[in-house]
């Protein structure tokens, strides 16, 4: 039995199968994805260290009215799994942190923050990574339109 | 007898952004009691170019040029990468001659890599050496590369359906004189460098990180294959044509440094066997799928693909909403996670250490700020 | 003090006088010491451009010192972040002068392929926050054009090359220059 189709029960008893969709990996890449609400981040998260998993990254995708936290689980052994994880957040509201328990979330969690401006509750030290320590935006918002206000020139590169 | 009249404290050392050994702009800070480090934070986002910004901006292919400046030393094979995502995506396959000849230039410049890290962590360790020769061996591999793509260091040479062209006779015949001259190379450096007492000293032993420690960072690439885990992109979900070469994937027990130097040499001689076979397989054909749009739109969704770079495991995640410019374009660069394990494993080393350490792990610095 | 026409003609050409300024310029331009301050992509070709096949260190220029208080010119290799301009100002300011600036890579004379209009994390070249002295257009520029930088830079240290007589080729004038 590979550990797809360990997993998927569990998953689906646990969080319901419901928010269990199977994807085709041909198309997209990974092969379950599993809609989460904030609370129980924690407690997947441990299911899946237990079950031998990393944290390969986690991202968002500015959606407009709600932010889509996306967090992909995979494995080092044979056969390939990936597990994505979709938390549909509002915007303005924090997410557990998961970096106290998988130390990869450390980094990728900061840059999520500075880059969106999720915040992650209990984080051990949640602050900027790539931009400098005082800016005051969050460039991947669909909303940000950098202005003079963010120096350098803005330049008209359009062909007339 | 003296009485300690001074209280010793520990004191903070900027390590970068400017600093022969650090390999880009990274900043990391030390504190120190001595010479011993007690804690280290590594600050990054000193070549934050807005990568991921610009993917939003862009088309699919106004973005190729970007992806080669993100791994410079890599960036054929970002490019492929890049290039397989999005194919992926729109249904899109490239002939079978362009798949060889993108697996030979991406494991060309998967060596050409490995042999600069090679270099510059001798030059850290103090060895000037082998910097000299590991850069004359580089010179040949960018000579060859240069020959069909016209670039030494940033290519865009793939293009979605294929190469932008074909293989000439002046790269068939460099690969070929090259193979051999450098498994001779090889041997030397062997000889020089891997068993060399002083390079045994600094490298056995130190930073050492355990398997469990690797999935908890997801340290990936030849720095998880040093802990015992064989995880290699390649085999684990094979893109191109890798499941019909023979190579292995050379994996250590040990887990520090010198254990990280020995699988990337290895790896350049199985790297060499790709391009031994590849070669000598490539089939004829057309090198570009005709009929590719300029602007390309992949169907609405979300879509991720896997790739081994020569620093561990990229994912390239897009997402699309059937237009010309993608939603969200992520970057799951290897070397982010890579260096993030520093925090950990330097505490309790030396100060000399920490620069064998750092080196070990082969970062790429624009790769984590892109 | 001994004038030219002092010498015998057959001493002439192999004994040279010169101003003070010419020599400290000859001296100068021939033992340029870099700084290595690598940013990015260009910063790699700065290493192939000292390593062994292009080696600067024919040109005097091949001791790239780590510290800024011991170099003379300080090649900008890279795009410069927001982020990273205060660091790259502060460095500047801690060579001791004379000193000189190359801008390496389009990234370095204009911001490069980074820039658009959306663009929040570059600074638009170097010449924005430092004197510039010499450009290196190329993204990255060859070896050979950061060695072709580095002339241009001893030329402008010794009149256009005219006084630096350590020199053992002569370039091509500038019109028939590729």
């Amino acid at each position: 039995m590979s550990f797809l189709e360990d997993i998927r029960p569990v998953l689906a008893q646990r969080f319901g199968s419901e928010n269990l969709s199977d994807q085709e990996r041909a198309r997209c890449g990974y092969d379950l994805r599993l809609a989460l609400d904030q609370e129980r981040l924690l407690e997947l998260a441990g299911l899946l260290k237990e079950a031998v998993c990393y944290l390969e990254y986690i991202t968002a995708v500015d959606q407009g009215q709600v932010l889509d936290l996306l967090y992909f689980f995979g494995r080092h052994d044979q056969p390939p799994f990936r597990l994505q994880v979709r938390v549909a957040m509002p915007k303005g509201v924090a997410v557990p942190s998961l970096a106290n328990l998988i130390r990869a979330a450390d980094w990728q969690e900061r840059e999520v923050y500075d880059m969106f401006g999720q915040r992650f509750a209990g984080h051990p030290d949640l602050r900027r990574i790539l931009l400098p320590d005082d800016a005051d935006f969050h460039p991947l918002l669909r909303d940000f339109k950098p202005g003079p206000q963010h120096g350098g020139e803005v330049v008209n590169l359009e062909r007339k | 007898m003296l009485r300690k009249t001074l209280t010793e404290d520990s004191f903070y050392l900027n390590l970068g952004p400017q600093h022969p050994s650090t390999h880009g702009v990274l900043h990391l800070l030390l504190k120190l009691d001595g010479e011993r480090i007690l804690e280290c934070k590594p600050l990054v986002g000193y070549s934050h170019r807005a990568h991921e910004h610009m993917g939003q901006n862009r088309t699919y292919l106004q973005f190729l040029p970007n992806t080669s400046r993100m791994d410079y030393l890599g960036g054929l094979c970002y490019n492929h990468a890049y290039c397989l995502a999005v194919e992926k995506a729109c249904g899109i396959q490239a002939p079978e001659r362009a798949r060889y000849i993108r697996t030979i230039c991406a494991e060309l410049n998967r060596i050409s890599s490995h042999l600069l890290w090679f270099g510059a962590y001798l030059m850290d360790l103090g060895a000037f050496t082998p910097f000299l020769y590991a850069f004359d061996d580089r010179e040949d591999i960018l000579a060859i590369l240069g020959e069909i793509t016209g670039s030494r260091l940033t290519y865009s040479y793939c293009r979605f359906g294929g190469v932008s062209r074909d293989l000439n006779q002046n790269f068939r015949d460099g690969v070929k004189a090259f193979i051999p001259k450098l498994r001779k190379r090889l041997k030397d450096y062997r000889t020089l460098v891997t068993k060399n007492v002083i390079f045994l000293n600094r490298t056995k032993g130190i930073g050492v990180v355990s398997p469990e420690q690797a999935r908890d960072w997801a340290l990936t690439g030849p720095n998880l294959r040093a802990c015992g885990v064989a995880y290699d992109i390649r085999r684990a979900e094979p893109y191109s044509v890798y499941p019909e070469m023979e190579f292995e994937i050379p994996t250590a027990t040990g887990g520090d440094c010198y254990d990280r130097y020995w699988v990337r040499m290895a790896e350049m001689e199985q790297s060499l066997r790709i391009v031994e076979q590849a070669l000598g397989r490539l089939p004829d054909g057309p090198v570009k799928t005709a009929g590719v749009p300029q602007w390309l739109e992949p169907p609405a969704g979300d879509y991720h693909f896997s790739y081994e770079s020569p620093r561990g495991h990229l994912g390239i995640y897009f997402v699309s909403d059937g237009g010309r410019v993608p939603l969200r374009m992520k970057w799951r660069t290897p070397s982010f996670n890579n260096l993030s394990i520093l925090s950990e494993i330097l505490p309790g080393t030396l100060v000399a250490d920490t620069i064998a350490i750092l080196g070990s792990i082969d970062v790429v610095i624009p790769e984590i700020d892109r | 003090m001994v004038t030219r026409s002092a010498l015998p003609p057959e001493l002439r050409p192999p004994v040279q006088m010169a101003l003070l300024d010419d020599i400290l310029g000859i001296v100068r331009a021939n033992s340029l010491w870099p700084m290595t301050f690598g940013i990015a992509c260009c910063s790699i070709e700065m290493m192939a451009a000292g390593a062994s096949r292009f080696d600067l260190d024919r040109f005097g220029a091949g001791v790239f010192r780590p510290s800024p208080r011991q170099s003379d010119v300080m090649i900008v290799a890279g795009t410069i972040s927001k982020k990273m301009a205060p660091t790259v100002v502060t460095l500047y300011e801690q060579m001791p002068a004379p000193k000189w600036v190359i801008a390496m890579g389009n990234c370095a004379i204009s911001g490069g392929p980074f820039v658009y209009d959306n663009q929040y994390a570059i600074v638009n070249g170097t010449d924005v926050i430092l004197p510039v002295d010499v450009y290196v257009p190329g993204c990255p520029p060859r070896p050979e054009a950061l060695i072709q930088g580095f002339l241009e830079l001893q030329d402008k240290l010794t009149r256009g090359g005219k006084t630096n007589l350590l020199r053992r080729f002569r370039r091509r004038p500038r019109a028939e220059r590729p």
